[in-house]
Protein backbone atom coordinates (compact mmCIF):
# COMPACT_ATOMS: atom_id res chain seq x y z
CA UNK A 1 0.00 0.00 0.00
CA UNK A 2 1.32 3.41 -0.91
CA UNK A 3 2.19 5.78 1.94
CA UNK A 4 -0.24 8.38 0.59
CA UNK A 5 -3.05 5.85 0.70
CA UNK A 6 -2.15 4.86 4.26
CA UNK A 7 -2.16 8.51 5.31
CA UNK A 8 -5.50 9.12 3.63
CA UNK A 9 -7.06 6.06 5.30
CA UNK A 10 -5.73 6.62 8.80
CA UNK A 11 -6.47 10.35 8.77
CA UNK A 12 -10.03 9.72 7.69
CA UNK A 13 -10.49 7.14 10.47
CA UNK A 14 -8.93 9.34 13.15
CA UNK A 15 -11.02 12.34 12.07
CA UNK A 16 -14.21 10.30 12.33
CA UNK A 17 -13.27 8.56 15.59
CA UNK A 18 -12.18 11.68 17.44
CA UNK A 19 -14.53 14.09 15.65
CA UNK A 20 -11.76 16.31 14.34
CA UNK A 21 -11.24 18.22 11.12
CA UNK A 22 -8.67 16.39 8.98
CA UNK A 23 -7.21 19.68 7.82
CA UNK A 24 -5.82 20.22 11.34
CA UNK A 25 -3.63 17.11 10.95
CA UNK A 26 -0.04 17.75 9.96
CA UNK A 27 2.84 15.30 9.69
CA UNK A 28 4.77 16.99 12.49
CA UNK A 29 1.72 17.59 14.67
CA UNK A 30 1.64 15.89 18.06
CA UNK A 31 -0.91 13.08 17.85
CA UNK A 32 -2.06 13.45 21.44
CA UNK A 33 -2.37 17.24 21.33
CA UNK A 34 -4.11 17.47 17.97
CA UNK A 35 -6.59 14.69 18.74
CA UNK A 36 -6.92 15.92 22.34
CA UNK A 37 -6.42 12.44 23.73
CA UNK A 38 -4.45 10.88 26.55
CA UNK A 39 -2.88 7.46 26.96
CA UNK A 40 -6.26 5.95 27.92
CA UNK A 41 -7.71 6.97 24.56
CA UNK A 42 -4.91 5.02 22.94
CA UNK A 43 -7.22 2.05 23.12
CA UNK A 44 -9.33 3.73 20.41
CA UNK A 45 -6.32 3.98 18.10
CA UNK A 46 -5.24 0.39 18.82
CA UNK A 47 -8.70 -0.96 18.01
CA UNK A 48 -9.01 1.30 14.98
CA UNK A 49 -5.67 0.17 13.49
CA UNK A 50 -6.57 -3.46 14.10
CA UNK A 51 -9.96 -3.06 12.47
CA UNK A 52 -8.87 -0.95 9.52
CA UNK A 53 -5.51 -2.52 8.69
CA UNK A 54 -5.65 -5.89 10.46
CA UNK A 55 -2.51 -5.04 12.43
CA UNK A 56 -2.01 -6.20 16.02
CA UNK A 57 0.04 -3.70 17.96
CA UNK A 58 2.31 -4.05 20.99
CA UNK A 59 3.44 -1.54 23.58
CA UNK A 60 6.87 -1.26 21.93
CA UNK A 61 5.21 -0.20 18.65
CA UNK A 62 3.72 2.85 20.31
CA UNK A 63 6.62 3.81 22.54
CA UNK A 64 8.03 6.14 19.88
CA UNK A 65 4.78 7.24 18.28
CA UNK A 66 4.39 10.88 19.19
CA UNK A 67 3.54 12.62 15.91
CA UNK A 68 1.31 11.79 12.96
CA UNK A 69 4.47 11.11 10.98
CA UNK A 70 5.58 8.52 13.54
CA UNK A 71 2.23 6.82 13.16
CA UNK A 72 2.41 6.87 9.35
CA UNK A 73 5.95 5.39 9.53
CA UNK A 74 4.82 2.65 11.85
CA UNK A 75 1.85 1.74 9.66
CA UNK A 76 3.89 1.85 6.46
CA UNK A 77 6.53 -0.44 7.95
CA UNK A 78 4.02 -2.94 9.24
CA UNK A 79 1.74 -2.97 6.21
CA UNK A 80 4.53 -3.31 3.69
CA UNK A 81 6.64 -5.68 5.78
CA UNK B 1 -11.69 15.20 47.10
CA UNK B 2 -13.64 11.92 46.70
CA UNK B 3 -10.62 10.13 45.37
CA UNK B 4 -9.42 6.78 46.64
CA UNK B 5 -5.72 6.84 47.46
CA UNK B 6 -4.88 3.35 46.21
CA UNK B 7 -4.22 1.89 49.66
CA UNK B 8 -6.24 -0.60 51.63
CA UNK B 9 -6.50 -0.33 55.41
CA UNK B 10 -5.50 -3.15 57.73
CA UNK B 11 -2.25 -4.22 59.35
CA UNK B 12 -0.65 -7.62 59.02
CA UNK B 13 -0.77 -8.22 62.81
CA UNK B 14 -4.56 -7.92 62.70
CA UNK B 15 -4.73 -10.40 59.83
CA UNK B 16 -2.49 -12.84 61.71
CA UNK B 17 -4.63 -12.68 64.85
CA UNK B 18 -7.77 -13.39 62.87
CA UNK B 19 -6.15 -16.18 60.84
CA UNK B 20 -4.96 -17.81 64.09
CA UNK B 21 -8.41 -17.49 65.63
CA UNK B 22 -10.10 -18.98 62.56
CA UNK B 23 -7.69 -21.92 62.51
CA UNK B 24 -7.89 -22.74 66.21
CA UNK B 25 -11.29 -21.56 67.37
CA UNK B 26 -13.42 -21.35 64.24
CA UNK B 27 -15.22 -18.80 62.16
CA UNK B 28 -17.78 -17.78 64.76
CA UNK B 29 -15.04 -17.00 67.30
CA UNK B 30 -13.49 -14.65 64.76
CA UNK B 31 -16.88 -13.03 64.19
CA UNK B 32 -17.20 -12.62 67.97
CA UNK B 33 -13.88 -10.77 68.16
CA UNK B 34 -15.35 -8.25 65.74
CA UNK B 35 -17.62 -7.02 68.56
CA UNK B 36 -14.46 -5.70 70.21
CA UNK B 37 -12.74 -4.52 67.05
CA UNK B 38 -15.65 -2.65 65.46
CA UNK B 39 -16.08 -0.05 68.25
CA UNK B 40 -12.34 0.65 67.98
CA UNK B 41 -12.70 1.64 64.35
CA UNK B 42 -15.44 4.19 65.00
CA UNK B 43 -13.16 6.75 66.73
CA UNK B 44 -9.81 5.56 65.39
CA UNK B 45 -10.74 5.49 61.70
CA UNK B 46 -12.42 8.91 61.65
CA UNK B 47 -12.40 9.40 57.88
CA UNK B 48 -13.98 6.00 57.30
CA UNK B 49 -16.50 6.58 60.06
CA UNK B 50 -17.39 9.98 58.64
CA UNK B 51 -17.84 8.49 55.18
CA UNK B 52 -20.02 5.69 56.51
CA UNK B 53 -22.07 8.15 58.55
CA UNK B 54 -22.60 10.38 55.49
CA UNK B 55 -23.59 7.31 53.48
CA UNK B 56 -26.33 6.27 55.92
CA UNK B 57 -27.60 9.79 56.50
CA UNK B 58 -27.55 11.09 52.93
CA UNK B 59 -27.78 8.08 50.64
CA UNK B 60 -30.14 5.92 52.68
CA UNK B 61 -31.73 8.78 54.66
CA UNK B 62 -31.58 6.91 57.97
CA UNK B 63 -32.52 8.81 61.13
CA UNK B 64 -29.77 9.90 63.53
CA UNK B 65 -29.74 6.95 65.96
CA UNK B 66 -30.43 4.42 63.24
CA UNK B 67 -27.43 5.80 61.34
CA UNK B 68 -25.22 5.29 64.41
CA UNK B 69 -26.33 1.69 64.55
CA UNK B 70 -25.80 1.25 60.80
CA UNK B 71 -22.23 2.57 60.98
CA UNK B 72 -21.44 -0.20 63.48
CA UNK B 73 -23.26 -2.75 61.35
CA UNK B 74 -21.41 -1.49 58.28
CA UNK B 75 -18.01 -2.11 59.92
CA UNK B 76 -19.20 -5.43 61.32
CA UNK B 77 -20.33 -6.69 57.89
CA UNK B 78 -17.05 -5.54 56.37
CA UNK B 79 -15.14 -7.42 59.07
CA UNK B 80 -17.23 -10.54 58.55
CA UNK B 81 -16.50 -10.56 54.84
CA UNK B 82 -12.76 -10.09 55.42
CA UNK B 83 -12.89 -13.02 57.86
CA UNK B 84 -14.77 -15.13 55.28
CA UNK B 85 -12.12 -14.19 52.74
CA UNK B 86 -9.39 -15.38 55.14
CA UNK B 87 -11.30 -18.48 56.22
CA UNK B 88 -12.18 -19.77 52.75
CA UNK B 89 -8.70 -20.85 51.67
CA UNK B 90 -8.05 -22.33 55.14
CA UNK B 91 -10.57 -25.09 54.46
CA UNK B 92 -13.78 -23.29 55.33
CA UNK B 93 -14.86 -22.75 51.75
CA UNK B 94 -16.84 -26.03 51.73
CA UNK B 95 -18.88 -24.77 54.70
CA UNK B 96 -20.23 -21.88 52.69
CA UNK B 97 -23.26 -22.26 50.47
CA UNK B 98 -23.50 -20.40 47.22
CA UNK B 99 -26.42 -19.41 45.05
CA UNK B 100 -25.70 -18.52 41.46
CA UNK B 101 -28.03 -16.40 39.40
CA UNK B 102 -27.73 -16.65 35.63
CA UNK B 103 -24.66 -18.88 36.04
CA UNK B 104 -25.45 -21.01 32.94
CA UNK B 105 -25.51 -17.95 30.72
CA UNK B 106 -22.33 -16.72 32.38
CA UNK B 107 -20.57 -20.06 31.68
CA UNK B 108 -21.81 -19.96 28.11
CA UNK B 109 -20.06 -16.62 27.68
CA UNK B 110 -16.86 -17.88 29.35
CA UNK B 111 -16.90 -20.90 27.03
CA UNK B 112 -17.37 -18.81 23.89
CA UNK B 113 -13.60 -18.60 23.39
CA UNK B 114 -13.76 -14.81 23.26
CA UNK B 115 -12.28 -12.46 25.79
CA UNK B 116 -14.72 -11.28 28.44
CA UNK B 117 -14.72 -8.02 30.38
CA UNK B 118 -16.09 -8.35 33.90
CA UNK B 119 -16.85 -5.28 36.00
CA UNK B 120 -17.55 -5.57 39.71
CA UNK B 121 -17.43 -3.18 42.64
CA UNK B 122 -16.19 -2.89 46.20
CA UNK B 123 -19.48 -4.39 47.20
CA UNK B 124 -19.87 -7.79 48.86
CA UNK B 125 -16.99 -10.10 48.06
CA UNK B 126 -16.79 -11.68 44.64
CA UNK B 127 -13.65 -13.80 45.12
CA UNK B 128 -15.22 -16.15 47.64
CA UNK B 129 -16.40 -19.35 46.00
CA UNK B 130 -13.35 -19.36 43.76
CA UNK B 131 -13.42 -23.16 43.55
CA UNK B 132 -16.50 -22.87 41.35
CA UNK B 133 -14.41 -21.09 38.76
CA UNK B 134 -12.05 -24.09 38.63
CA UNK B 135 -9.92 -23.99 35.49
CA UNK B 136 -11.61 -20.76 34.45
CA UNK B 137 -9.68 -18.98 37.19
CA UNK B 138 -6.44 -19.58 35.24
CA UNK B 139 -7.82 -17.24 32.59
CA UNK B 140 -8.89 -14.53 35.05
CA UNK B 141 -6.88 -11.29 35.11
CA UNK B 142 -7.66 -8.83 37.87
CA UNK B 143 -6.88 -5.20 37.08
CA UNK B 144 -5.71 -3.79 40.41
CA UNK B 145 -4.00 -0.64 41.61
CA UNK B 146 -0.35 -1.44 42.12
CA UNK B 147 -0.22 0.03 45.65
CA UNK B 148 -3.16 -2.13 46.71
CA UNK B 149 -1.73 -5.23 45.04
CA UNK B 150 1.69 -4.83 46.70
CA UNK B 151 0.01 -4.51 50.08
CA UNK B 152 -2.19 -7.59 49.84
CA UNK B 153 0.14 -9.78 47.71
CA UNK B 154 2.05 -11.21 50.67
CA UNK B 155 -1.13 -11.84 52.61
CA UNK B 156 -2.72 -13.65 49.65
CA UNK B 157 0.38 -15.80 49.22
CA UNK B 158 0.56 -16.60 52.91
CA UNK B 159 -3.08 -17.60 53.05
CA UNK B 160 -3.44 -19.44 49.76
CA UNK B 161 0.04 -20.28 48.56
CA UNK B 162 -0.41 -17.75 45.79
CA UNK B 163 -3.39 -16.36 43.95
CA UNK B 164 -5.01 -18.63 41.36
CA UNK B 165 -5.59 -15.68 39.06
CA UNK B 166 -3.32 -13.20 37.33
CA UNK B 167 -3.00 -9.55 38.28
CA UNK B 168 -2.61 -6.67 35.83
CA UNK B 169 -1.23 -3.84 37.98
CA UNK B 170 -2.31 -0.28 37.29
CA UNK B 171 0.51 2.20 37.79
CA UNK B 172 1.96 5.23 36.05
CA UNK B 173 2.70 3.27 32.88
CA UNK B 174 -0.84 3.37 31.51
CA UNK B 175 0.28 2.24 28.10
CA UNK B 176 1.67 -1.01 29.56
CA UNK B 177 -1.60 -1.60 31.40
CA UNK B 178 -3.68 -1.02 28.28
CA UNK B 179 -1.60 -3.43 26.23
CA UNK B 180 -1.66 -6.07 28.99
CA UNK B 181 -5.45 -5.83 29.09
CA UNK B 182 -5.73 -5.94 25.30
CA UNK B 183 -3.33 -8.90 25.15
CA UNK B 184 -5.31 -10.89 27.72
CA UNK B 185 -8.60 -10.22 25.92
CA UNK B 186 -7.07 -11.14 22.54
CA UNK B 187 -6.01 -14.46 24.12
CA UNK B 188 -9.62 -15.17 25.02
CA UNK B 189 -9.02 -14.49 28.73
CA UNK B 190 -11.22 -12.67 31.21
CA UNK B 191 -10.33 -9.23 32.50
CA UNK B 192 -11.93 -8.06 35.74
CA UNK B 193 -12.19 -4.45 36.80
CA UNK B 194 -13.68 -2.78 39.82
CA UNK B 195 -15.85 -0.09 38.31
CA UNK B 196 -16.28 2.07 41.39
CA UNK B 197 -12.81 3.38 42.28
CA UNK B 198 -10.42 5.72 40.58
CA UNK B 199 -7.06 7.14 41.52
CA UNK B 200 -6.74 9.78 38.83
CA UNK B 201 -9.17 12.67 39.15
CA UNK B 202 -8.64 13.55 35.48
CA UNK B 203 -9.84 10.20 34.17
CA UNK B 204 -13.32 9.85 35.50
CA UNK B 205 -16.88 9.70 34.25
CA UNK B 206 -19.55 11.54 36.19
CA UNK B 207 -22.91 9.96 36.81
CA UNK B 208 -25.71 10.30 39.32
CA UNK B 209 -25.64 7.32 41.66
CA UNK B 210 -28.27 6.74 44.34
CA UNK B 211 -29.50 10.27 43.77
CA UNK B 212 -26.16 12.05 44.19
CA UNK B 213 -23.44 12.93 41.70
CA UNK B 214 -20.49 10.57 41.78
CA UNK B 215 -17.37 9.90 39.81
CA UNK B 216 -16.40 6.56 38.31
CA UNK B 217 -13.13 5.48 36.71
CA UNK B 218 -13.21 6.06 32.94
CA UNK B 219 -10.79 3.21 32.15
CA UNK B 220 -12.97 0.11 32.64
CA UNK B 221 -15.93 1.58 30.78
CA UNK B 222 -13.89 3.09 27.98
CA UNK B 223 -11.88 -0.08 27.37
CA UNK B 224 -14.91 -2.39 27.71
CA UNK B 225 -16.99 -0.30 25.31
CA UNK B 226 -14.33 -0.34 22.58
CA UNK B 227 -13.42 -4.03 22.54
CA UNK B 228 -16.73 -5.34 21.14
CA UNK B 229 -16.59 -8.23 23.58
CA UNK B 230 -19.13 -9.50 26.13
CA UNK B 231 -19.32 -7.34 29.25
CA UNK B 232 -20.59 -8.88 32.49
CA UNK B 233 -21.32 -7.03 35.72
CA UNK B 234 -20.81 -9.38 38.67
CA UNK B 235 -21.52 -9.06 42.36
CA UNK B 236 -21.19 -11.53 45.20
CA UNK B 237 -23.27 -10.74 48.25
CA UNK B 238 -23.35 -12.21 51.74
CA UNK B 239 -26.91 -13.41 52.28
CA UNK B 240 -26.48 -14.85 55.77
CA UNK B 241 -23.73 -16.28 57.97
CA UNK B 242 -22.63 -19.03 55.62
CA UNK B 243 -24.40 -18.19 52.38
CA UNK B 244 -23.33 -16.05 49.46
CA UNK B 245 -25.11 -15.26 46.22
CA UNK B 246 -23.33 -14.65 42.95
CA UNK B 247 -25.21 -12.41 40.58
CA UNK B 248 -24.29 -11.86 36.95
CA UNK B 249 -25.73 -9.18 34.70
CA UNK B 250 -25.04 -8.99 30.99
CA UNK B 251 -24.52 -5.58 29.45
CA UNK B 252 -25.99 -4.62 26.09
CA UNK B 253 -23.29 -3.68 23.62
CA UNK B 254 -23.01 0.11 23.39
CA UNK B 255 -23.83 1.66 20.02
CA UNK B 256 -21.99 4.47 18.29
CA UNK B 257 -24.32 7.27 19.11
CA UNK B 258 -23.77 10.97 18.73
CA UNK B 259 -25.96 11.73 21.74
CA UNK B 260 -24.16 9.56 24.24
CA UNK B 261 -20.63 8.19 24.27
CA UNK B 262 -20.25 4.43 24.33
CA UNK B 263 -18.54 4.41 27.72
CA UNK B 264 -21.42 6.42 29.17
CA UNK B 265 -23.93 3.95 27.74
CA UNK B 266 -22.08 1.19 29.55
CA UNK B 267 -21.81 3.22 32.75
CA UNK B 268 -25.59 3.84 32.63
CA UNK B 269 -26.14 0.10 32.72
CA UNK B 270 -23.55 -0.48 35.45
CA UNK B 271 -24.98 2.22 37.70
CA UNK B 272 -28.50 0.92 37.23
CA UNK B 273 -27.49 -2.62 38.28
CA UNK B 274 -25.29 -1.44 41.15
CA UNK B 275 -28.08 0.76 42.53
CA UNK B 276 -30.40 -2.22 42.44
CA UNK B 277 -27.89 -4.37 44.39
CA UNK B 278 -27.12 -1.59 46.86
CA UNK B 279 -30.78 -1.23 47.76
CA UNK B 280 -30.88 -4.92 48.65
CA UNK B 281 -27.62 -5.04 50.66
CA UNK B 282 -26.73 -1.44 51.57
CA UNK B 283 -24.34 -2.53 54.34
CA UNK B 284 -22.13 -4.32 51.80
CA UNK B 285 -20.98 -1.12 50.12
CA UNK B 286 -17.29 -1.05 51.09
CA UNK B 287 -16.00 2.29 49.92
CA UNK B 288 -15.11 3.86 53.25
CA UNK B 289 -14.22 7.27 51.86
CA UNK B 290 -16.26 10.19 50.58
CA UNK B 291 -17.39 8.50 47.37
CA UNK B 292 -20.08 10.99 46.42
CA UNK B 293 -19.66 14.63 45.53
CA UNK B 294 -21.46 16.84 47.98
CA UNK B 295 -22.72 19.47 45.56
CA UNK B 296 -26.41 18.67 46.06
CA UNK B 297 -26.31 19.00 49.83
Amino acid sequence: MERSEIIKNINSCLAEEFEKDETTFSADGNLYDVLEIDSLDLVDIIVLIEKKFGIKTAKEDFADVKTFNNLYDFLENRINK
Amino acid sequence: MPEWKGKTRGGSLGYRIFIGLIKHCGLRAAYALLFLVVPYFVPFAPKSTKASWWYWRNIHHKPFFKSMWMVLKHYYRFGQIIIDKMAAPSGYEKNFKYDFNDYDRFLEILNSGKGVVMIGAHFGHWALGGQFFGDYSKKINIVMFDAEYQKIKDQIEEMTGGPNYKVIPVNDDEMATIFSIKGALDNGEYVCFQGDRYVNENKVLEHDFMGHPAKFPAGPFLIASRMHLPVVFYFSEKEDTLRYSFNFFFADEPKRNAEKKQEMQLLDQYVSVLEQRLKIHPEQWFNFYQFWQKTKE
